[in-house]
């Protein structure tokens, strides 16, 4: 029984101690980008807010969080999730409502506000290559990506649809603006997944995590890597032979939300206002190239020029890209990983 | 079943019995707790909605669905494979490790056991070093000019095979090895002098003594690979889609517990199927060794 005495003994103390910080958990996707999100986020925020900071990673945060609020046992107060899962989870109502009262609200641009998942970062799905194998001359536009004749080399993909349909029909030449309107119709999503099926002879590695993407890039286990642009950059800034190109990205967002239930929900929220000042979201992109979505960050020359053509969102990047619509996967999500899954698996 | 006529020593036996019984109620309670309150609970959510009300459509859902016929395909190749494999090179070794002189087994034994001391996700990876593009094993290939090109030996079926053989070898070992030692060494001199030649003696006399343990083997292979996860979702690369997978999906990007829970049903009732088969096959071909020996 000596557990329960040290537990007890510890519980007396810590209930004797006087004053004990607040503690806030935080679950992040880990890796590089969650070191950047500790580094420039929430580490000077939670100096400055005098919190203690339990760090969590997940991989898969929208399936760990509906767990916690299913079985009643939140444990995290904060979580960082894609924005399509962001809005997922406000659908199933696993999410605290946002309290803009102590949340900036004129800190999103109005056509990327969210009453649950507060959007901070923006990133683009990409294409990087091996520079070791295509050199000067890589493929310029998806269609060249799908020309296994011109190109050849293995391709890696991620293992899920999102994204990877949005780049399918791009390469099939529908242009950005029509991509959503295109998914809609049967017929849409259906030509995408033939379009996926063309190239998955040549498809070395259908990738389930963003670490993995940059390691296979990294590694030359592939040569030509559909992957997030913050992954391409730290490989390109590391010394690997890799390039990439936003050139037809797909841009999305990812958010912090509170799980509902959170057990120091007033403290989360100040944590979300404190660690995405416009100082310390243009700071992120010191580590990753995910660049703010707070207009203010990019005011005042917070973000260097030159690093600022490594942002996704920056003016001159986004002419070819398609914004990833958040409401278009929350309600088509399910049929869309279907007929991706039943394309693997033939 | 021995019958005691003494009424006073069965009463002593009665006793024991149920003292004996006693003693395993920590355990049977924890089994209970840990194994059979998670089934029941899963059976239970296997027929709810997101909803929380009573419905048979996951059932229908997830049966009627050609991805959990082909992930069932995937998962049996998966199992199958690393059990021959496992027969195919683990008999040999068992055999081997018996017949050496107990010393050298037991310093032998020890290189078997020592992958069964470190983690599978490290385990796993470091198979990922040794076989991809420009790992250890193709550079060896290719820089000694035995193969051209480096071999797709990982992120395929492949790869998965070889990571999940290494995984089960030394835990389908321990039961042959333990069966062969057993053997008694004078029936082996016996066959011998009686002028079998040693690949009778395999056949005739070690093979059908170690049965049971190979059985066993092929029993913890089995059902230690059917809900393998690690290494597919590691060494796979996406292609290699088992029922462990399957839920993992349904679970992650769908959020489809009622169907995430049909999926461990229908692997728990494979699991069954597989455990009944290996004992009917068992009890078989222990008549067969019967009637064989009274031949």
């Amino acid at each position: 029984m000596s557990w329960l005495r040290v537990s007890l003994t510890a519980f007396a103390i810590s209930a004797a101690l006087p004053v004990h910080a607040q503690t806030v958990t935080i679950t992040t996707a880990g890796g590089d980008y969650g070191n950047a999100m500790k580094e420039a986020m929430w580490g000077p925020a939670a100096k400055e807010l005098g919190y203690d900071i339990h760090e969590e990673t997940l991989s898969d945060g929208l399936a760990a969080l509906k767990m916690q609020v299913t079985s009643g046992s939140v444990s995290t107060d904060i979580i960082h999730l894609g924005s399509p899962e962001g809005a997922q989870a406000a659908a199933q109502s696993l999410l605290e409502p946002l309290d803009y009262k102590i949340i900036d609200p004129k800190s999103v641009p109005a056509g990327a506000k969210s009453d649950y998942c507060y959007p901070f970062d923006s990133y683009g799905t990409v294409m990087s290559w091996s520079t070791k194998t295509y050199g000067e001359n890589p493929p310029k536009t998806w269609a060249e990506f799908w020309d296994v004749a011109k190109f050849p080399g293995r391709r890696a993909l991620r293992a899920n649809a999102q994204d990877s349909i949005e780049i399918a029909l791009l390469s099939d030449g529908v242009a950005p603006a029509d991509i959503y309107p295109v998914l809609s119709t049967p017929e849409g999503l259906d030509r995408a997944i033939k379009r996926l099926e063309a190239i998955k002879p040549n498809v070395s590695v259908w990738w389930t995590s963003g670490a993995q993407s940059a390691q296979l890039l990294k590694d030359g286990e592939a040569d030509l890597v559909i992957t997030w642009n913050g992954r391409a950059e730290t490989v390109k800034k590391d010394g690997g032979a890799a390039d990439y190109t936003f050139k037809g990205s797909v841009i999305g967002t990812d958010c912090l939300g509170v799980p509902k239930g959170a057990p120091n929900k007033e403290a989360a929220m100040k944590l979300i206002a404190a660690m995405t000042q416009p100082a310390r979201v243009a700071k992120l992109t010191d580590f990753i190239a995910y660049g703010p979505v707070n207009p203010a960050a990019y005011e005042g020359g917070l973000i260097p020029q030159d690093r600022l053509k490594t942002l996704a969102t920056a003016p001159e990047n986004a002419g070819t890209s398609v914004f990833s619509k958040a409401d278009w996967w929350v309600k088509n999500g399910e049929a869309a990983q279907k007929a991706f899954d039943e394309m693997m698996s033939r | 079943m021995t019958v005691i006529a003494d009424p006073s020593l069965a009463a002593d036996a009665r006793r024991e019995r149920r003292f004996f019984l006693s003693l395993s109620l920590p355990a049977l309670f924890i089994v209970g707790l840990a194994a059979i309150l998670p089934i029941l609970w899963i059976i239970r959510q296997s027929f709810l909605t997101t909803g929380g009300e009573y419905t048979v459509s996951n059932y229908q859902k997830v049966l009627s669905s050609g991805l959990t016929w082909s992930a069932l395909v995937t998962t049996l190749e998966l199992s199958l494979g690393t059990l021959v494999a496992c027969i195919l090179l683990g008999t040999p070794l068992a055999l081997a490790l018996a017949s050496v002189r107990p010393r050298m087994a037991n310093m032998l034994m020890v290189f078997v056991m020592l992958p069964l001391w470190t983690s599978i996700l490290v385990r796993t990876y470091g198979w990922l070093v040794l076989l991809r593009r420009d790992g250890l094993i193709n550079a060896a290939l290719t820089g000694s000019g035995l193969t051209a090109e480096p071999l797709p030996l990982v992120y395929n079926f492949t790869g998965t095979l070889i990571g999940m053989v290494h995984y089960m070898l030394p835990l389908f070992l321990l039961p042959v090895y333990a069966a062969m030692r057993d053997i008694d060494a004078n029936l082996i001199r016996a066959a011998a002098s009686m002028g079998a030649t040693l690949r009778q003696v395999v056949r005739t006399v070690i093979l059908p003594l170690s049965a049971g343990g190979i059985f066993s083997g092929s029993i913890i292979v089995l059902i230690y690979t059917i809900g393998f996860f690690i290494t597919p979702a590691v060494l796979g690369g996406g292609k290699v889609n088992p029922l462990s997978t399957r839920i993992e999906r349904t679970l992650s990007t769908f959020q489809d517990w009622g169907s995430a829970s049909v999926l461990g049903i229908l692997l728990l009732v494979v699991m069954a199927l597989i455990g009944v088969m290996l004992l009917a096959a068992r009890r078989l071909v222990a008549m067969s060794t019967v009637k064989a020996s009274h031949a």
